[in-house]
């Protein structure tokens, strides 16, 4: 009896002792959903979490130096690197990254680009809408005898990193000449900086072709391409098609959730998906609790505010997952 | 030949006044849109509400301007009283020395420093060594910035204060220390308090100096030793984000910011041309 209520005593300190202000820094991409999440738990639990969008590499560095609470990052790390800093991963949300196009007159979803001619494309390699290999698949499509105007990211990002990974998976000539990267070196076409800098080009210049983020073509109403899926089928960038994507991903506890999403298998997988990542120092155990209890509320109600936005919520098994890990290292 | 220098001066004064027009240009050109943009996007609520997701409507800054006002207060409680001091010390004491030269080239240098530096340099010897984003280091830099210039015009305005007032004070039997606050600062005062306002106009705008000191905040926050929100930071968050409600304040931020920024720096002028007549 003793025990118990010295016990209930002791997480009563515990509670009161709990942080009301968390700091945050990192990825651009989750910023507005971190926002969303945190608006909410300020009104229903009191707690301030601020999150601030410094970039990914920012956020891997401040979180390094232990100068925020928990970092963000687009990019997983692998497990040797966070053991090295003695920092722990879990994904928060997915991303789709769509390959968007300006062609007047064509509407969104109706040119149908196969993975490896958009590598083709971005290396250069097809210079005008009209080529016999875009022709090919779509019959139907009056595509205008005009050069093809590139447009990529000129800072370096997650976005990038994800995109290139992508075409060097579907494209050999790419992955020997130019490779995976957050910041590559580009073919050819205009650099813009961040998703509404290439957002811009793109809506500016007619007969181009750029990448952005899902929430930036959908509020800018761009037109995004069809592509194929990891075996070859059409698939359109819905939310659906992001979702089954992201029910195959094969997250493991073991690699600290180390997950490149693009090209998962499925008939409707959608290929250019991307999970974005929380970091968290390893021996301040306190501060991640109550970091978890964030990311455990928002998991319980931001789904809906996270699909508005345009973003795609974890599924329930990989959020059971990652409530599993937290109970593993002892922050749950 | 005296055609041909007619000639020749009518194609330079051609040139400068085209010249003239195109910088102005530019400026009536931004301001048309920051005010299209700005005042368009300006409603009662962003004075109202704090930060808030998109698509929520009590959304608006009022956490990043008083955040802003905070920091800018602050950096002048410390960066004036040492600019006016120094600036003090180079025209009294100091006059043609060789470190008082010397300073005055450090001052200049610092003038004209990249504010993202002095922001690495204020992270690296403040927010690195206490663990955490906080205003106090966001004045630190501000301050850093705000001294130079305020030394300089301080400086200046000393200078020119005729010699002939010095000694007659002194001859009167006043200390020198009172020779310079009831003589020489009171023959100044103009020109120091317009010098003060310009570099507070200059540092009330800045956002580098802050992204990595007092970091930025969605919420209100009052703290020093906490995250602080400010104008600048939130207006480029934003601004960059693909949903329009953001976009839209992030335009009111910057009318905001522009008008107030505007606003001192036509009242400083307001000073400056009262003290000629």
């Amino acid at each position: 009896m003793l025990r118990k209520s010295l016990v209930s005593l002791l997480a009563a300190s515990t509670l009161m002792m709990a942080a009301d202000k968390l700091n945050g820094a990192g990825a651009t991409f989750p910023a507005p959903l971190y926002y969303d999440w945190a608006y909410t738990y300020e009104k229903t639990t009191g707690t301030k979490v601020n999150y601030q969008s410094i970039g990914s590499g920012g956020g891997i560095k401040q979180v390094k130096s232990r100068i925020v609470d928990f970092g963000a990052s687009d990019e997983p790390l692998q497990s040797d690197v966070l053991k090295k800093d003695k920092l722990m991963q879990f994904p928060a949300a997915i991303g789709s990254i769509v390959v968007v196009y300006n062609i007047p007159g064509i509407k969104d979803n109706e040119i149908k680009l196969k993975n490896e001619i958009v590598g083709d494309i971005f290396l250069g390699k097809i210079t005008k809408w009209n080529d016999p290999k875009i022709k090919a698949d779509n019959p139907n499509v009056n595509l205008p005898d005009k050069e093809i105007t590139v447009v990529h990211r000129s800072d370096g990002s997650g976005t990038t990193f994800n995109f290139t990974y992508y075409l060097s998976e579907v494209n050999k000539e790419w992955k020997e000449k130019v490779g995976t990267g957050k910041a590559v070196d580009w073919p050819v076409g205009l650099g813009g900086k961040g998703n509404e800098g290439v957002t811009n080009y793109v809506k500016q210049t007619p007969f181009s072709i750029g990448y952005v983020e899902q929430a930036y073509k959908r509020q800018n109403n761009l037109s995004g391409a069809t592509v194929t899926t990891a075996s070859g089928k059409w698939v359109e960038a819905t939310e659906d098609n992001a979702k089954a994507s992201a029910k195959y991903a094969k997250w493991s506890k073991d690699g600290d959730f180390y997950q490149i999403l693009a090209l998962q298998p499925g008939d409707n997988s959608y290929p250019i998906v991307a999970g974005t990542f929380i970091l968290l120092p390893e021996e301040k155990a306190d501060m991640n609790k109550d970091v978890v209890k964030f990311f455990d509320n928002s998991f319980k109600n931001g789904d809906k505010s996270a699909i508005e936005l345009g973003y795609i919520p974890l599924p329930e098994e990989t959020k059971n997952l990652i409530r599993s890990y937290w109970k593993d290292k002892g922050i749950y | 030949m005296k055609e041909h220098r007619i000639l020749i001066n009518k194609i330079i004064l051609t040139l400068s006044t085209l010249a003239a027009i195109l910088g102005l240009g530019f400026l009536i050109w931004i301001l048309f849109v920051l005010v299209k943009n700005g005042l368009g996007a300006m409603n009662l609520n962003i004075f109202m509400y704090d930060g808030a997701p998109p698509g929520v409507a009590e959304s608006g800054l009022r956490h990043a301007m008083v955040g802003q006002l905070m920091l800018a207060v602050g950096a002048t409680v410390i960066g004036v009283p040492i600019g006016i001091l120094a600036g003090t010390y180079l025209s009294e004491f100091g006059q043609n020395s060789k470190l008082a030269n010397f300073i005055r080239d450090i001052s200049d240098i610092m003038m004209s420093a990249p504010s993202i530096v002095i922001g690495t340099f204020v992270y690296a010897i403040m927010v690195a060594p206490m663990g955490y984003f906080n205003g106090y280091a966001g004045i630190v830099a501000l301050a850093i910035m705000m001294i130079p210039i305020v030394l300089r015009t301080t400086d200046d305005m000393l200078s020119l204060v005729p010699n002939t007032l010095r000694e007659a004070a002194i001859a009167l039997g006043a200390p020198k220390y009172k020779m310079i606050t009831q003589v020489v600062y009171r023959s100044a005062k103009v020109g120091i308090f317009t010098g003060i306002l310009l570099s507070f106009a200059r540092i009330a705008g800045e956002t580098a100096p802050l992204l990595f000191t007092s970091f930025n905040n969605n919420f209100f926050n009052l703290n020093f030793n906490e995250p602080i929100g400010s104008l600048t930071v939130t207006m480029f968050s934003y601004a960059t984000s693909p949903y329009e409600d953001w976009q839209k304040l992030g335009w009111a931020a910057a009318f905001i910011l522009a008008m107030f920024i505007l606003g001192l720096n036509i009242v400083s002028r307001f000073f400056i041309n009262r003290k000629r007549k």
